[in-house]
């Protein structure tokens, strides 16, 4: 398969007339005026641009939530029974045929991050999944691409109006360093029971598994990382962006990645605080800035990272610097960036064809996606209806 | 008295767009046309930007939800499933600071409802987003709901509606008690002895049986159809607020009973039940069939940006950049029943101006940069 004539937008931040060859899932050939072999489909993208898959790094993609089973539960990946749940796994949360009946593929992503809900302390471990199919094990892309935390007021809201802990800040903070530094003494021995909470933990101050925090406010990210500072291996990822100002030096000088959040309710008013130039300012410093979809449980839209990308564009009016931040960025913080997230040789053929850039005009739909090589979505499919 | 100069006027009436000065004084568009007089008057260089019609969000709960958690709503009384008597109007905080945010997004005028918990909800205000007289007008329409919020409001209290049958009951006996009063109003002629005893909520519902505002329905789906059907029985003016699904019902929709259809919102995954359809497409289609279409935010459950989304989701599906901006403008202003003041950019009507850096519904870095209302500067994009 030779998609020819294509505008190429590597995710990477460069641009380009190349043709794009794709075999076995993969890329196989990227380069210019590219020979179609015998018998091999041509694709004329003569006027197109051709990105890679968005990749949504924290979502909640294929979560059968609570209108979606015939009894009312919570949603898979919001375990509230336990504030303190670092052994959990987010794969478990995610159902193939969930996520592909959202037809993700037709919005752009082929990539989508299932994360443990901000309601614990420690939520579990985070996975990466293909957007279409049915198995979780053939869609994962990775498991514990990190650590869930949260040091939000979901917290207090969950457990506190149960009158159960957390019903402040304090203890969710005394149980942050308290139970990091647990960890940092854990040792399994033989003839012991293994604490799982700890075990799980350990990864994360050895340095083995990020650690993903969802802070409410620059305040709360500040004291999350003064927390750290005994656990120096530990790999901090802030997740939300909420009150960050783009004058963080912390954050700079230290390369701490950031999720960024969308902003997406009014009435929560630590997600209102999301300011998209300090996001601009802080990536324009060398800090690897990301995007995601909706904030906590609320149901996201499936537009969320391309619509994440236009309020970018409003900022930086340049879509080679935004569009890493939805594709090439979240890969790398995610650990897949060896799979998927860029346009470069030897990775999954995770391309979307676009009519026109969607980051610049309204104008632009998506001709064809590809997920590994396959068409999962081209012009004039029709549109799933529950 | 300022004029703004040079810009790309879209005015949304007849004029189209053009190439354009525009004069405000007292808070009212005083002129339009090519090399206006700027003598004694500020001006306002807009070469190179866009000039719009504030914008119409034609159904929200602004200024009346305060917060998340209990006793932070004052626009859903979830204690009768029929509460006509009630008015948005008194739920509404002028002061809330949401209306900053809507301001930020263009949004000079919302029509807000009461929320959509009851299946008759009460009366709906269209209300400005700042300035000294907030009311466009009052009432605009009467609201409703059908599916699942009354469904879901009332089931858990073991009390009626409990299903979408009990809701088609409900309307039509509230409609079917305005229809008595008004006769037995009107039998009595001049002797108050004979007057029924005055009764609130079915004196709101006498303008909506006059057909002088429509009843405005939380619908998606197949609940249009109940509706169209209640609309023509009564022989009254409807809405159809929300919409999704209104794709399968194209035809059927462009009936007289049907004043508008209002879209929205979309920041949101499909889900089973009324939100298992999200056809954007929609909009085109109602649009190409002659049926009056509008966006919504629904604000501020959901996030109030979402008029240019939606507007330039309904780009990408194929409309006209144009067409789609009447969405929150033209459309909207005939939708809610004030474009004899807002809604356009025509001498006579309120100097509610956006100017924007490019196009909102075709340009996604497209950025506002000024908002009027009243004339009233009430937001200046800060200098980078």
């Amino acid at each position: 398969m030779l998609i020819k004539n294509g505008r190429l937008h590597d995710g990477l931040g460069a641009v380009s007339c190349q043709d794009l060859r794709i075999g076995q899932g993969r890329i196989l050939a990227i380069g210019k005026d590219l020979a179609p072999e015998q018998g091999e489909e041509v694709f004329d993208a003569s006027g197109m641009e051709v990105f890679p898959g968005f990749v949504q790094p924290v979502s909640v993609w294929g979560i059968n939530g609570s209108m979606t089973e015939i009894r009312p539960s919570s949603n898979d990946n919001d375990e509230r029974s336990n504030p303190i749940m670092p052994e959990l796994d987010g794969f478990y949360a995610f159902n193939g045929r969930a996520a592909t009946y959202q037809q993700l593929g037709a919005f752009g992503l082929t990539c989508c991050g299932v994360a443990p809900a901000d309601n614990n302390l420690f939520g579990g471990t985070i996975a990466m999944f293909c957007v279409d199919g049915v198995n979780p094990y053939k869609m994962c892309l990775k498991r514990g691409c990190g650590m869930m935390a949260s040091v939000t007021p979901n917290l207090k809201k969950t457990y506190g109006s149960r009158q159960q802990a957390p019903m402040t800040r304090m203890w969710t903070f005394a149980n942050f360093a308290l139970q990091l530094r647990k960890a940092s003494e854990y040792k399994e021995e033989e003839g012991k029971p293994k604490d799982d909470k700890l075990a799980a933990l350990k990864q994360v101050v050895e340095g083995q598994l990020p650690l993903f925090v969802s802070c409410d406010s620059g305040a709360s990210a500040r004291q999350v990382w003064d927390i750290l500072q005994d656990y120096p291996k530990i790999r901090l990822v802030l997740v939300n962006g909420f009150g960050l100002t783009g004058d963080e030096e912390w954050i700079v000088e230290n390369k701490i990645p950031v999720i960024a959040r969308y902003a997406s309710n009014p009435l929560d008013e630590d997600a209102m605080t999301m300011d998209w130039k300090a996001m601009a300012k802080l990536s324009g410093q060398g800090v690897s800035v990301a995007f995601s979809g909706t904030y906590t449980n609320s149901m996201g839209a499936r537009e969320d990272m391309l619509w994440n990308g236009i309020e970018m564009m409003k900022v930086l009016h340049d879509s080679e610097k935004v569009l890493p931040m939805l594709t090439s960025v979240p890969a790398r913080i995610m650990g897949v960036d060896d799979i998927t997230g860029s346009l470069r040789e030897g990775l999954r053929a995770d391309v979307v064809i676009w009519s026109a850039n969607p980051l610049e005009s309204y104008q632009a739909h998506i001709v064809r996606t590809y997920q590994a090589g396959q068409v999962i979505y081209q012009e004039g499919d029709a549109m799933k209806c529950m | 008295m300022y004029v703004i100069q040079n810009g790309t006027l879209y005015t949304m009436d007849g004029q189209g767009v053009i190439q354009a000065d525009l004069r405000v004084k007292d808070g009212k568009i005083t002129q339009i046309g090519q090399g206006l007089s700027t003598e004694g008057a500020q001006v306002i260089d807009a070469a190179g930007k866009c000039v719009t019609p504030g914008f119409v969000d034609a159904h929200s709960h602004v200024g009346g939800i305060a917060g998340i958690g209990p006793n932070q709503e004052d626009l859903n009384e979830i204690t009768n499933p029929l509460t006509p008597e009630l008015d948005a109007y008194y739920g509404i905080n002028p002061n809330d600071k949401i209306f900053d945010t809507v301001i930020r997004q263009g949004i000079t005028t919302s029509c807000v409802a009461p929320g959509s918990a009851n299946v008759v909800c009460g009366w709906v205000v269209a209300y400005k987003s700042a300035g000294k007289d907030r009311v466009v007008r009052r009432p605009v329409a009467m609201k409703g709901a059908m599916g699942i919020n009354p469904k879901g409001c009332y089931s858990p209290k073991n009390l009626a509606p409990m299903t979408r049958m009990a809701i088609a009951n409900l309307m039509r006996s509230y409609l079917r008690n305005v229809q008595e009063y008004m006769k037995k109003k009107a039998d009595a002629g001049d002797d108050p002895a004979k007057q029924p005893p005055y009764d609130l909520g079915l004196e709101h519902g006498i303008p909506v049986l006059e057909k002088k505002i429509p009843l405005k329905v939380h619908s998606y789906m197949h609940d249009m159809m109940t509706l169209l059907e209640i609309a023509k029985e009564f022989d009254i003016l409807v809405t159809v607020d929300h919409a999704q699904g209104a794709s399968d019902y194209l035809e059927e929709l462009n009936d007289p009973h049907i004043h508008g259809v209002i879209f929205g919102p979309t920041c949101e995954p499909l889900f089973p039940g009324e939100g298992g359809k999200l056809d954007y497409e929609c909009c085109k289609g109602l649009d190409d069939e002659g049926v009056s279409v509008a966006v919504m935010t629904d604000g501020p459950v959901t996030t109030v940006n979402m008029l240019l989304f939606e507007m330039g989701e309904c780009v990408r599906r194929g409309m006209d950049p144009v067409r789609a901006l009447a969405m929150v403008t033209s459309n909207a202003a005939e939708i809610v029943g004030v474009s004899d003041r807002v809604g356009s950019l025509t001498v006579g009507k309120d100097a509610d101006i956006l100017i924007w850096s490019k196009l909102p519904t075709l340009a996604a870095d497209a950025v506002l940069e000024r908002v009027f209302i009243d004339g009233e500067s009430v937001y200046q994009k800060e200098n980078d």
